[in-house]
């Protein structure tokens, strides 16, 4: 009973790694600019698809992950350069429409340029699954974890330690503030977005053994990440972080117990944590902006 | 717009939709996509008055359409309800729905219910997937036409008249709601939240009947398009086609009354103009016309439509 309990925690735990990384990056682009992306999905799903052709094309693994790291930096920023900062004064609710029109550009291209044929994508690593005490982990699920504890502790000290960290971290208290203290703001910008395009990238390529590639693989995971981001609070980094461990661990316990309830689960916490709490475990209450 | 305007193109497009069937008396897959135009643009006129008229995004229209289209087949089907009567509940089902859902998340701010609304979404396809009775991941076949005393919408003649009808019926509907005390004070809403709360209109109870109108005019939508296509399944009204509906609503032109229309037919047209070997490039396409409407045109084709107006001093 107790041995079950742990290997569903690790298990969950490298699912809800996952949705993590994704809910960071939508808990970052919404701080900065208090904007929904809805594109990061879809996003994630046409990189994997960019990896994918490099890996048939015998890149090694290791770079394939650095390339599409910048795809995904590339994306964001040319995004935020592009299409955002041109809308940001005029209307906000328009920010949200060009994130969901860069969706269902993403998607479109995917499907004509790739097909909608499901893709076997392999792991980063195979072989006989590891034994941890009474734990067993398949390879490719403790490198999913090794990774993203990386990433999270890099992105901390990105946040924490860096120009460009406090600045992002000041803009998201007050961005007119932030301005008028000489913060070079759209750079800023283009970093967070830069970031928030290349992280559910990595995501999909971490994820996508465990379903097939084709162009619609991402969208439940995006459900998944957003029901993150809010139970761990919209406005705090280390909540999307726990938010999405949670969810991953508690989803996988449920699933094991009551199969029922498997994809359902997330939106049960949503409407929990909308009606009791709806500042979510981590946020702050914030203020109305004007 | 004045009132004027209004009804004199109420007036020129029902005196080109009237006889549009006879022109294509040979083929009815023609009308057939006339019909799915207006189907959408009921639905889209739905998300226009939350989107357009209150400000606020819902990610989840699609799942009221998926509800009264089951609702209403189910209804028909396995209880031999008058298909008509059905039609009547399903809408209101779907009414309910959209209160259920909205009370709680439409009293936070704004990106709550897009959250909630999506998460409905997802959640109302699965449960369509695990129910007997819809069917399940097999959708629900042959459902019986609809049926209004002894005759039968059964060609795509008789459901293109039905359907004008409905179309022109809710889009009067709305255009009154829009330019009644209600209205302007969803506009208020819209505009500046703040602003309207501080004149005394209450903002939480407004958003809500906003929410539920929307998705009765959804789930009605929905019911015809169950008793059209005579084919449901889940899968067909996922986040996917939830996005679309809000494309479809943005591409028109978001607050205007004709919009939907356009953006339907824009959405239904565009994959037969480019042909079926290029099928998801009209997806492709149309995301590309959701951003430069944004970016260009903040009331989308009707815009042009507008701006053409002025230039040929029509007004």
């Amino acid at each position: 009973m107790f041995d079950t309990l742990l290997n569903l925690t690790a298990r969950g735990l490298s699912t809800g790694a996952i949705y993590s990384l994704i809910a960071m990056g939508i808990v970052l682009i919404f701080q900065t600019t208090s904007v929904m992306n809805f594109a990061q999905g879809n996003a994630g799903m046409f990189i994997t698809y960019l990896a994918f052709f490099l890996l048939a094309l015998k890149v090694p693994f290791p770079l394939v992950i650095i390339l599409a790291l910048l795809f995904g930096a590339l994306f964001g920023g040319l995004t935020e350069r592009f299409l955002m900062r041109r809308v940001r004064e005029r209307s906000h609710v328009g920010l949200l429409m060009i994130t969901l029109g860069l969706a269902l550009i993403f998607e479109g291209l995917a499907a004509s340029i790739f097909g909608t044929f499901p893709l076997n994508f392999p792991p980063i690593l195979t072989g006989p699954p590891v034994h941890v005490g009474p734990i067993i982990l398949s390879k490719q699920d403790i490198i999913v974890n090794l990774l993203s504890l990386a990433l999270f502790t890099l992105l901390f000290l990105v946040l924490y330690k860096t120009k460009i960290g406090i600045g992002a971290r000041s803009i998201a208290e007050d961005e007119y503030g932030a301005r008028v203290l000489g913060i070079p703001v759209f750079n800023i910008y283009i970093f967070i977005w830069a970031l928030g395009f290349a992280l559910p990238g990595l995501a999909g390529i971490l994820v996508v053994p465990r379903f097939s590639l084709e162009p619609h693989f991402m969208v439940p995971i995006q459900i998944k990440a957003f029901t993150a981001a809010v139970f761990g609070g919209m406005n705090s980094v280390q909540g999307a972080i726990v938010g999405g461990l949670l969810l991953g661990v508690l989803e996988n316990i449920v699933a094991f117990y009551y199969p029922i309830l498997k994809e359902s689960f997330s939106l049960i916490l949503v409407v929990i944590v909308l009606l009791i709490f709806p500042t979510g475990l981590f946020g702050k209450r914030s203020q109305r902006r004007f | 717009m004045k009132k004027t305007t209004f009804l004199s193109i109420a007036l020129i497009i029902l005196a080109l939709s009237l006889p549009l069937p006879f022109l294509y008396m040979q083929k009815p897959s023609i009308v057939g996509y006339f019909n799915m135009v207006i189907l959408f643009a009921i639905g889209t006129q739905g998300l226009n008055l939350l989107l357009g008229y209150a400000g606020q995004v819902s990610l989840g229209h699609a799942a009221f359409m998926a509800i009264g289209g089951y609702i209403s087949a189910i209804l028909v089907m396995s209880y031999n309800v008058n298909s008509l009567f059905a039609i009547v509940i399903a809408t209101a089902f779907a009414g309910l729905c959209g209160l259920l859902v909205g009370f709680p998340s439409l009293r936070l701010s704004g990106f709550y219910l897009a959250i909630a609304t999506m998460a409905l979404g997802s959640a109302t396809t699965d449960l369509i997937k695990r129910l007997s009775i819809t069917g399940g991941d097999h959708g629900l076949r042959s459902i019986s036409p609809l049926k209004i005393l002894n005759f039968e919408f059964y060609s795509e003649f008789s459901k293109y008249y039905l359907f004008l009808f409905m179309m022109v019926t809710i889009f009067l509907l709305v255009k009154n709601l829009i330019n009644s005390r209600s209205g302007r004070a969803l506009r208020a809403i819209r505009d500046a939240e703040l602003t309207a709360e501080s004149v005394g209109i209450n903002v939480a109870y407004y958003k809500l009947v906003a929410f539920v109108l929307s998705s009765m005019i959804a789930g009605l939508s929905g019911a015809l398009y169950a008793h059209s296509v005579s084919y449901l399944h889940p899968n067909t009204f996922g986040l996917g086609f939830s996005i679309e509906f809000l494309a479809m609503a943005i591409v028109g032109g978001l607050g205007t009354i004709w919009g939907p229309l356009l953006g339907a037919s824009f959405w239904v047209l565009l994959p037969r103009i480019i042909g079926p070997r290029l099928e998801y490039l009209s997806t492709v396409v149309f995301g590309i016309a959701v951003i430069l409407s944004v970016m260009f045109l903040p009331y989308g084709l009707s815009e042009i439509i507008y701006r053409l107006e002025k230039k040929m001093k029509l007004r």
